[in-house]
């Protein structure tokens, strides 16, 4: 196997990304085959159509992976371990979902494997917090930024299964049917999981006294 | 309507999303559910947001270090159905049934049953049990008379203690030594008609053998 040019310059949501971000619906024909012949190279163990699926997922999964761990480290050891996970698993896939839904839901499963194991480890040797304050990337205008960071902070806290719900549909776009095939629930389960998500976020946040954006 | 009396945005987030979104109308006239409303559409507006975005330039050349290593230390696998796969484990299904006749055949030979072990209500080892010959039935008889006399002079010794025991385990043991007994006696019933049955008299031989032990138990725990 060949190992592809590295990506030190490259930007780390390219074009193919922001297309893979927008909605199932209005995501281009093509880019379905493209994913059955993507498969099919990452079967044959190609390491450019890893380097392409992180092209186009890579963005994604990275901020998840933040989401549910709450630290940059952990996400990336979770996105690596992800891709060994499909690599060890493509020749299994059946296609019973898309190979992209497949691969978030092994991301999400590497998650949580990454959260059971922290609770089982001492309080000290837990990675810090994400600190989105510290991160320039991240700084958004003062006026959202209270919400966000309380809205950041009720997410964290979330039962796991309402928060990925929350994290896929509402932060990362997934539509309900690919949130469905991603948490292993049908599309229904998801709407549930998404409203009792907001409604406990709506307790917290009014509990917090955060009031609605003035301009809103 | 005061906001403290107004229950309709709770009422509505027990019904689900519809009924939130249905509470517009109710909400230009009531100032706290409004406030409300106006939250839980932030809440969504506000998600996309807390979408996380940072440079990341070693993550992937790390990636595609892990899956090389991967890939060399074991090659790709074919894929499930492929007829590689399928000529490469061809031989599985038949070295299984293979293994599953052997260990068959070896269980029926080593768990074979018995004459008895087929007919329960069968006398223990009549007829088939080898019988032993005149000498060996001497040796015998004479290994178990000299268990006897030396079960009867523990017995004697251990008498009194066992006439009234003192503590739970002397009782215990009075209790088996009743047990041994009753069985003894069952078992030379059954030898009185059968004089030359080896298993009944190795039966007999276990029983007198226990019988002593425990009687050497008994005197120990008197001892002590």
């Amino acid at each position: 196997m060949q190992v592809g040019r590295p990506l030190e310059n490259r930007s780390p949501v390219s074009s193919f990304a922001k297309e893979a971000l927008l909605p199932e619906s209005e995501r281009p024909g093509e880019q379905r085959d493209d994913e059955t012949r993507l498969l099919e190279e990452c079967r044959a163990g190609s390491v450019e159509a890893f380097e392409r699926l992180y092209e186009l997922h890579g963005a994604r999964m990275k901020s998840i992976a933040a989401n549910l761990l709450g630290s940059v480290a952990d996400a990336e050891d979770a996105v690596q371990d992800c891709f060994l996970k499909v690599y060890r698993g493509a020749a299994s896939f059946r296609g019973d979902s898309r190979f992209s839904t497949w691969i978030y839901r092994v991301l999400v499963n590497s998650c949580y494997d990454t959260l059971r194991q922290r609770r089982r480890r001492p309080v000290e040797a837990r990675p810090e917090k994400w600190a989105p304050e510290t991160d320039p990337e991240l700084a958004a205008p003062a006026s959202d930024h209270a919400l966000r960071l309380s809205l950041e902070a009720c997410v964290r806290d979330l039962d796991p299964r309402r928060r990925a719900a929350f994290l896929l549909f509402a932060v990362e776009g997934f539509t309900h049917r690919e949130v469905g095939d991603i948490l292993g629930v049908p599309e229904g389960t998801s709407k549930t999981l998404l409203f009792e998500a907001k409604r406990e976020l709506q307790r917290r946040l009014a509990k917090k006294g955060m009031a609605p954006r003035a301009d809103a | 309507m005061s906001a403290r009396e107004c229950r309709e945005f709770d009422k509505a987030l027990s019904r689900g999303e519809r009924a939130v979104a249905a509470l517009e109308i109710h909400a230009g006239a009531c100032a706290d559910c409004r406030e409300r409303l106006r939250l839980w559409r932030e809440i969504s507006e506000a998600a996309p947001e807390l979408h996380k975005s940072w440079d990341s330039p070693h993550l992937f050349p790390g990636i595609a270090r892990a899956l090389s290593a991967e890939t060399r230390s074991a090659p790709a696998a074919p894929a499930a159905d492929s007829p590689a796969r399928r000529r490469r484990f061809a031989w599985v299904p038949a070295a299984v049934a293979a293994s599953l006749f052997v260990l068959s055949m070896v269980g029926l030979y080593v768990f074979k049953p018995g004459e008895s072990a087929r007919d329960p209500f069968a006398r223990p080892s009549m007829g088939k049990e080898p019988l032993m010959s005149n000498q060996t039935l001497k040796e015998v008889e004479d290994a178990e008379s000299n268990y006897l006399s030396s079960i009867e002079k523990l017995s004697r010794l251990a008498e009194p203690r066992m006439a009234n025991p003192d503590s739970p385990l002397l009782v215990s043991y009075r209790e088996k030594l009743q047990l041994l007994d009753s069985a003894i006696g069952d078992l030379r019933g059954q030898l009185e008609g059968n004089r030359f049955n080896t298993h009944l008299r190795k039966e007999l031989l276990a029983m007198y053998q226990e019988k002593k032990h425990t009687l050497e138990e008994v005197l120990k725990e008197v001892k002590s």
